[in-house]
């Protein structure tokens, strides 16, 4: 029992208007306190983050992506935006493999099975342009062709779905609740972008599987909730830690290896991310990167090895990672203090708009909302911190 | 609350609107609770009143939480009782008896087991079957009352499951003595019922009358009467059985019947009693004038009451033998069955208190086969009872079907204050509440009462989480109306169903629709099959219809509510005043949409429906279109309140009939719906109304939690405390 009948006394001069005497602004802010409380809780204590994940993108390819309210249509914006994560996700999570499915006439159908290949993911997302949009899309279908793609995924890696649903309905074979239930003892936690408005079986399947649920605003948000994904989440319950094998190719031959046959690595070979198409490019002596155990050629990192199934990557690749498992302090909201007139990262005056400020705990120092998720989500380094010489010298000891 | 706790001191009574889903409940229990708590001397008891056995079930949820909040906080037992009573259909736990499926038969085979001369008998016979759970009931029930406590009607059971007790007669036992009484409406209103279950409630009693948008009906209904031939023939043979029964008892036991005659001789002097002590609530069946006289000698001996009994049904029988419609007034009845068989009014009146006292005296047991006998005696007694408020209207077929001969006799009530009059003269407050109670000012004319306060409450929200729009008009700009003229229009009809598809393709998961009648549904439904409309429906969403049939109609809505939960989606085609319209709620994404074509004016050519305008006209000044619009906006506004269930519930609320956007009916929807209909909302077209909705399900989309909440439509305890709050409450209750 909380006081919650006590509400008639709350006067309408709680609800803001505005000019036009809309509520809008309203949704606005809250949708900027939802985006401030997301960055918060991610960085909120030492949390054990999936690293190497396993993810399937299902893109709704059903009629209604044809639709014309993101520009040019749902479907070309959606696969613009992925083509961007595609990027993204391997930018960040180098270790990591990714598959994409569509799912349309009450079908499911794979495009690009699991890979370390951001080149294939890419391709495949430009050839599906032209492919057209068709029926009703079947969540069950897609669903279960990801699990079983998943299933037998090493628990020391996270397996998570990814769906883009643009339609308002879904056309199932059997019983979704048994796929949410199989889906949730794999421990596969999907994720859902509505596309349209809210479907009450996405929110579920969302919750039950310990995953997100959102709906786009406009095409901007619909990016910030695309790229939202590309942080590795939180692992649920313990995970196993167990060594991966990984392989650091040099990227330049040198005579005093003797590891591989120096003579073959030397020698011009086509890149093998490349072999299958006939605009493979062929590599000179000074480029590429080849397999520390196999010795095979590939013209981009991170991938893994075609030839033994090593991952490749470089050592600026875990390093980008590593600041997941090391994220920066949250900063602490408090209200305008009338004596700090400028934010510290971006030098913006702050006016009436800004409500909160906000400060970084070790170096004290103030900046607005929008530099405060800047920093968290794209710098992961506070501003203050490294200029100042001795936080910085701290910090690098 | 504030104006409740006004109408509590003020011992008033008062009418007030609230939305549902808003704490409705819950603030009514909390302060006449804590009211009760505080005086226990001016107010004794809560009566709450509700409609439907779900609603009962919930309201003693409320209760409990209630309670159990108490005991938190004060730490000690509460001394409250509150129960709930239904039929003895939901409260029988004897083996056999329970079993049974309809009331009737229950109550019927309760009364063969329960009645005192049966009982009776069984003292000396053991073979004569008796309830097990009434013996114990009697034999220890009455000396230990019930503890303090919530009890619903599974409580009560499993109470009496246990002790051994009749659940049904325990808890009538202790409405009594208990301090929250939950039931259904009919115990308070339709006398016949009131006369046994509510009679001896205190004078210093709150009652309240939830969801009571249709209480006027309901009033109505309890007082009106309907005979068909059918019922009669049941009649001519239950009158057989008791002149056998006589002629067998005149033989054996003659003494019983004679002091029938004593006790009828002199008269009801007891009931006289216990109204001048202000013991009963007072039953408009039973005016007070014949209190005072004895049963006329006429009908006092049971052979002369049978043969009376037979004239009146005989009577009836010849009257439903019209060609053509007859309508009259009681007093033109009551000469012509003077001239015709020579049945004064006097003995008509005291039909009923003979009746009962003769199937006493008679021991007849099964009680069910007289209730089409008790029906007319009913009318009897109420026929020479009221000369005015009432109406005969004697139809010889339906107007369906004007070739098959189906006489029906309607002794209507015209008048809604008749019934409800008791209670308001004798209970100190009377809360009249509901969500859509707009337009206020027609309550108090209709059921005759000066309310203390009359207040419409709204939503006090961190969102706008409803969308009302008036649609006016299709794509195609032509006008979209039920009006009788236009209604065969296919253009029109085609613009409904173009509106249908594309909401179905904006809205998520369940859509409900509502059409005016059920004609009007079918006629619509075919000519949507007809272009196409029903295909293009079905590739977005499922179709289900609701008929009349209540069995399919549960069938349809159990497959609805599937269809929704699992993400297919899905459209219900109801009608408005039908059974969806009145107690299901389609809550979250079962009610994403309603979906309103055309207004729901009643059926203007019925002649009980014409009587009753031309009564309100002269009686209460109240115009016959005010009083339609009235009728078809509370209707329109309680279809619509449907979707909406709470704060953290959304929904979409399309108005499709141009006839909407005009001032008179749009300002006679709820306070809570205006607030949100902004005039840009007024008089669009199909494809704008689509634009706006796919644009707020967006942003309705967006998380919403708990925190959004606070301080605006929640507060915490700091913050209720907060100086700011204490300021503003201060001037809300001194503007009041």
């Amino acid at each position: 029992m909380k006081m919650e009948f006590t509400l008639c006394f709350v006067s309408r001069e709680a609800i803001k208007e505005d000019d036009d005497g809309l509520l809008e602004s309203n949704v606005a802010e809250i949708v900027a306190r939802a985006k401030r409380k997301r960055a918060a809780l991610k960085a909120t204590g030492a949390i054990q983050l999936g690293m190497m994940r396993h993810l399937y993108v299902i893109v709704d390819a059903s009629e209604c992506m044809f639709l014309q309210d993101l520009k040019p249509t749902r479907f070309l914006c959606v696969l613009k935006l992925l083509e961007m994560f595609v990027h993204e996700f391997f930018d960040l999570n180098p270790i990591s493999q990714l598959g994409i499915l569509t799912t349309k006439m009450k079908r499911s159908e794979q495009v690009t099975a699991l890979a370390g290949n951001q080149k294939k993911h890419i391709e495949a997302l430009q050839q599906m342009k032209d492919t057209p949009c068709d029926g009703e899309p079947s969540l069950q279908n897609s669903l279960e062709r990801a699990m079983n793609g998943l299933k037998n995924m090493p628990a020391h890696s996270s397996r998570e779905v990814l769906v883009l649903f643009g339609s308002l309905t879904t056309c199932d074979p059997g019983d979704i609740q048994k796929t949410i239930k199989s889906l949730k003892e794999n421990n596969i936690r999907v994720s859902i972008i509505g596309l349209a408005a809210e479907v009450r079986i996405c929110r579920e399947i969302a919750k039950r599987t310990g995953g997100t649920y959102n709906v786009l605003l406009d095409d901007h948000h619909l990016k910030e909730l695309i790229l939202n994904q590309v942080q590795p989440p939180a692992v649920a319950g313990s995970m196993e830690a167990s060594l991966v094998k990984m392989g650091f190719p040099g990227g330049k031959p040198s005579s005093n290896d003797g590891a591989s046959d120096s003579a073959a690595d030397h020698a011009p070979a086509y890149c093998l991310c490349h072999i299958e198409n006939e605009t493979s490019c062929l590599m000179g002596n000074n480029s590429g990167y080849n397999c520390p155990q196999c010795g095979s050629r590939y013209c981009e990192l991170p991938v893994e090895c075609k030839q033994c199934g090593l991952t490749l990557v470089s050592a600026p690749h875990l390093a980008r990672s590593y600041h997941h498992l090391f994220p920066i302090k949250p900063f602490i909201e408090r209200a305008k203090v009338p004596e700090t007139t400028y934010c510290f990262a971006c030098a913006k005056p702050f006016d009436e708009s800004d409500l909160n400020v906000y400060e970084c705990e070790t170096c004290n120092q103030i900046v607005c909302l929008d530099c405060d998720l800047f920093i968290r989500e794209i710098l992961h380094t506070c501003p203050g911190c490294a200029s100042d010489p001795i936080t910085a010298q701290m910090k690098t000891n | 609350m504030l104006e409740l706790k006004h109408a509590l001191d003020a011992k008033g009574h008062c009418l007030l609107e609230m939305p549902s889903g808003t704490g409705k409940t819950t603030t009514l229990l909390s302060l006449i609770v804590a009211y009760m708590k505080a005086h226990p001397l001016d107010l004794t008891k809560l009566v709450y009143c509700s409609r439907t056995v779900p609603e009962i079930e919930k309201v003693m949820e409320e209760l409990r939480k209630l309670m159990n909040y108490y005991e938190k906080e004060l730490g000690m037992e509460q001394n409250i009782l509150g129960l709930a009573l239904s039929s003895r259909k939901n409260l029988c736990i004897h083996p056999s008896v329970s079993k049974e499926r309809e009331g009737k038969v229950v109550d019927g085979r309760c009364y063969g087991l329960t009645a005192s001369f049966v009982r009776a008998r069984h003292g000396g016979d053991d073979s004569v079957p008796v309830c097990n759970f009434y013996e114990g009931f009697d034999a220890h029930g009455k000396e230990f009352p019930l503890p303090p406590g919530v009890y619903n009607l599974d409580d009560l059971k499993e109470y009496g499951q246990a002790k051994g007790w009749c659940p049904y007669f325990l808890a009538r036992y202790t409405i009594t003595h208990a301090n929250i009484v939950v039931y259904s409406y009919h115990y308070l209103l339709d006398p016949k019922i009131a006369e046994v279950v509510s009679k001896e409630i205190s004078k210093s009693s709150v009652v309240v009358f939830d969801e009571a948008h249709n209480i006027d009906n309901v009033c109505i209904d309890s007082m009106s009467v309907k005979i068909t031939k059918r019922l009669l023939d049941k009649c001519s043979n239950s009158i057989q059985i008791l002149e056998t029964t006589i002629s067998n008892m005149k033989e054996n036991d003659n003494r019983r019947l004679e002091r029938e005659y004593q006790r009828l001789v002199e008269g009801l002097r007891d009931a006289t009693i216990a109204r001048e002590t202000d013991m009963a609530l007072v039953n408009p069946v039973l005016p007070s004038e014949i209190l005072e006289e004895a049963v006329p000698g006429t009908i006092r001996t049971a052979e002369h009451f049978v043969a009376f009994l037979k004239r009146v049904v005989e009577y009836i029988k010849t009257r439903l033998r019209v060609q053509h419609v007859v309508q009259e007034s009681p007093a033109g009845f009551l000469r012509d069955i003077h001239t015709k068989v020579c049945v004064d009014r006097k003995p008509l009146r005291f039909t009923a208190e003979r009746l009962a006292s003769l199937i006493r005296t008679l021991e007849i047991s099964d009680l069910t086969d007289f209730s089409p006998l008790v029906t007319v005696s009913h009318f009897a007694t109420l026929v020479s009872t009221y000369t005015k408020g009432f109406t005969i209207i004697i139809e010889p077929f339906e107007d369906r079907a004007p070739t098959v001969s189906n006489p029906i006799l309607y002794f209507s009530c015209l008048d809604s204050s008749i019934a409800i009059k008791p209670v308001f003269n004798r209970f100190q407050t009377v809360v009249i509440t509901s969500g859509t109670l707009s337009p206020l000012d027609m309550y108090p004319k209709i059921l005759d009462f000066h309310p203390v306060i009359m207040t419409s409450f709204t939503m006090t929200l961190a969102r706008p989480c409803i969308l009302p729009m008036i649609v006016s008009k299709g794509n195609d700009q032509v006008a979209m109306s039920s009006r009788y003229e236009t209604r065969e229009d296919t253009a029109v009809i085609r613009n409904y169903g173009n509106l249908l598809v594309e909401v179905a393709a904006a809205v998520p998961d369940g859509i409900v629709c509502f059409f005016t009648s059920y004609l009007y549904l079918e006629t619509i439904v075919s000519s949507w099959y007809d272009q196409g409309i029903i295909d293009q429906l079905q590739r977005h969403k499922l179709l289900f219809i609701e008929t009349q049939d209540a069995a399919e109609t549960s069938l349809a809505l159990i497959n609805y509510i599937k269809a929704c939960d699992n993400g297919r989606g899905a459209v219900l085609l109801s009608v408005a005043r039908g059974k969806v319209s009145e107690g299901i709620d389609f809550d979250h994404h079962l009610g994403r949409a309603v979906l309103m074509f055309g207004i729901p004016y009643v059926y203007t050519q019925s002649r009980i429906l014409r009587a009753r305008l031309e009564y309100l006209r002269d009686q209460f000044q109240i115009r016959e279109n005010d009083f339609l619009t009235f009728d078809a906006m509370r209707h329109a506004a309680q279809c619509l309140g449907r979707c909406m269930r709470g704060k953290t519930d959304y929904g979409i609320m399309v108005l499709a009939d141009k006839r909407f956007s005009r001032a008179d009916k749009r300002s006679k929807l709820p306070k809570w719906i205006q607030e949100h209909l902004k005039d840009t909302n007024c008089n669009l077209s199909t494809e704008e109304c689509v634009q706006i909705s796919k644009r707020w399900l967006r942003q309705m989309a967006q998380p919403f939690s708990r925190e959004d909440q606070l301080g605006i439509s929640l507060l915490t305890l700091e913050q209720l405390q907060s100086e700011d709050m204490q300021k503003k409450i201060q001037q809300r209750a001194q503007a009041a």
